[in-house]
């Protein structure tokens, strides 16, 4: 295995306190290599959220570490926690998240937006991105005007676009017909082979698993060994 | 796309509501604007070099007694003291009750124009006038609002004193930023009218400097001081807003009415910015997680709700500004308000006001949405 590139020591994170405590992870380790596309699965509350959450800077832990590439996000300021994951993470959601009032381009352009380039280098990643996702002829469309399939390349190619370090995906395919479904694992798949993207998704799905090179089950915030029993 | 856009992409996005918004905060600035021009029409008469150079001087009780005419003599020989004139308010009815909203002063027709250099009249209907004792000088305005031309005879009925003054318009005066609903007749034919009593309602005085007009007010009090008539002498902007004063506390009225319409103003405009923000947290969530931080997300937020306030604010403000320009509001108020100049400072006020407004309703929706996690704010419609 490569150099990991996502390194999760003992992590815990808890919701509430006192009678109304939610462990929502409880001790996690685990490795992701740089390269690696790797499942996260688990039934509904068991933790595999949060933890992507957490890789993703989105989420603080209540204990343990998540080190990215050498940095412990959870101890970077607010601010800085925001640029982190402006350069380092592209985050595809189960609703898309498209802004409504913006066109896929640019929707694809905002994280654009907060860097030093000009239009024309904004225009350049943006096609690029698009192009990627196979939807350089829908560039002009509003979110309304795409399939659901087609949203959500369009939240690939945002998640893209600012060349990250991981791309991490949460449900990607849970509103989503099984055709559109089956294309953006595709599209996750040969991101992750031909362009060496880090990917990690989140899903209950064992067909979604499937296209992943490694999963990981998580229960009751618990991490699972290969053969479903708990890791000591 | 460029930031300002996507701002701009936002505040559009519910066109209704952003008309519904801009619309009212136009009109609550455009009626702010009208009041506090109305209350800076009281409390700021026009303050010219002139103006500077004028002083009056009254009965010490109040502006309803007289003084004795004989003052005249003394006030002029006095040094500093350039012209000097008697000025009484006539206070006549012409034809009715209901039109005659206008005031009638005798005057010493040698001099009134002299004291007064911002009424411009031409030379001859001055001459004219000054010649005829039953003559007399009307403003512009009146004038026209009346259909009377230069030789026509007017009579006033007198209300406050026992005698009916039949005057022959011989003239009529203009100028820049001055009532001209005013009537100008002779206190010699006021005088011969009242049966030569001698008395005079007060004196306007024109100094030769701003410097002696200090010195000068307090000579002329000091020397009718312990007589029947005591004086009190003031500069002609302590006057008028001595009959600002007489009309109860209008500036605590304006005041008040002007605090509810802009807190009132607040409420809508916060409520309608903290409804559009609460609408899109999960919008917000996204930005913040695609990299925004807090005060680029604080920067939208204000962005959107100053561009909201400040287009209702120019609207109502340059709105208020423009439509009392070219509105005859001498004709409109049937010859109750003279002029309603929105001047630039009433204008700066109303923006200051939409600027406050815009920053003001933006800080709960800013202050929410900084407050809530990503996580929070994708959970918020999920």
């Amino acid at each position: 295995m490569q150099e990991p590139i996502v390194q999760i020591r003992d992590l815990t994170k808890v919701y509430g306190h006192g009678e109304i405590e939610v462990k929502a992870l409880d001790c996690v380790n685990l490795d992701i290599a740089a390269g690696e596309f790797l499942a996260l699965m688990g039934p509904s509350g068991s933790g595999k959220s949060t933890l992507l959450h957490i890789i993703a800077g989105i989420d603080r832990p209540t204990g343990g570490r998540c080190i990215v590439q050498g940095t412990n996000v959870a101890e970077l300021s607010e601010t800085d926690l925001a640029d982190w994951r402006n350069t380092h993470v592209g985050f595809v959601f189960q609703t898309f998240n498209l802004i409504p009032v913006l066109t896929a381009f640019e929707n694809v352009e905002l994280p654009l937006l907060l860097t030093s380039l000009n239009s024309t280098e904004r225009r350049v990643h943006v096609e690029a991105a698009l192009e990627l996702v196979g939807l350089a002829d829908r560039m002009k469309h509003l979110p309304r005007q795409l399939s659901g399939g087609q949203e959500q390349r369009a939240a690939i190619a945002r998640a893209l676009v600012m060349d990250p370090t991981l791309l991490v995906a949460d449900e990607p395919t849970g509103n989503l017909d099984a055709h559109a479904a089956t294309d953006v694992l595709a599209l996750l798949q040969r991101l992750n082979q031909e362009a060496g993207k880090t990917v990690i998704i989140v899903t209950h799905d064992p067909k979604a698993a499937a296209y992943a090179r490694r999963t990981a089950h998580l229960e009751k915030g618990e991490m699972l060994n290969g053969d479903g029993s708990k890791r000591l | 796309m460029t930031i300002p856009g996507f701002i701009v992409r936002n505040a559009l996005r519910n066109k209704r509501r952003l008309i519904l918004t801009v619309l009212s905060v136009a009109l609550s600035l455009f009626l702010f604007t009208t009041l506090q021009t109305a209350l800076h029409l009281m409390t700021h008469p026009p303050t010219t070099e002139e103006a500077a150079l004028r002083i009056a001087t009254r009965h010490r009780v109040s502006l309803a007694n007289v003084l004795p005419a004989k003052y005249q003599f003394r006030i002029e020989r006095m040094p500093g003291v350039r012209y000097c004139s008697k000025f009484t308010y006539f206070g006549g009815i012409y034809k009715d009750q209901s039109q005659s909203n206008f005031a009638q002063f005798a005057v010493d027709a040698d001099r009134i124009f002299r004291i007064f250099s911002e009424m411009v009249v031409s030379p001859r209907e001055e001459e004219e006038f000054r010649k005829e004792k039953t003559a007399c000088i009307v403003g512009a305005k009146l004038l026209e609002r009346f259909g009377w031309k230069v030789g026509d005879k007017i009579t006033f009925q007198g209300t406050i004193w026992g005698c009916d003054p039949e005057l022959t318009i011989r003239g009529t005066y203009r100028g820049q930023g001055i009532d001209e609903t005013l009537v100008f007749f002779h206190h010699d034919y006021f005088d011969e009218l009242m049966g030569d009593r001698g008395l005079v309602g007060a004196f306007w005085i024109k100094a030769g400097s701003a410097e002696v007009v200090p010195g000068l007010i307090e000579r002329i009090d000091a020397a009718f001081r312990n007589t029947d008539a005591e004086t009190k002498t003031e500069t002609e902007r302590a006057f008028q807003l001595e009959f600002v004063s007489m009309l109860g506390n209008v500036k605590l009225f304006i005041g008040s009415i002007s605090t509810v319409i802009v807190f009132t103003m607040l409420l809508v405009t916060a409520s309608t910015m903290s409804m559009a923000i609460r609408e899109r947290s999960r919008e917000m969530a996204i930005l913040k997680a695609i990299g925004f931080n807090a005060s680029e997300i604080a920067g939208l937020i204000l962005a959107e709700s100053f561009g909201q306030a400040m287009t209702g604010g120019l609207l109502g403000c340059l709105g208020a500004k423009l439509l009392f320009a070219h509105l005859d509001i001498y004709k409109l108020s049937g010859g109750n308000i003279p002029m309603f100049p929105v001047t630039a400072d009433v204008v700066a006020l109303g923006l200051l006001v939409a600027l406050g407004l815009g920053v003001a309703s933006s800080i709960v929706p800013a202050r929410s949405t900084i407050k809530a996690t990503v996580v929070e704010g994708l959970m918020e419609l999920d």
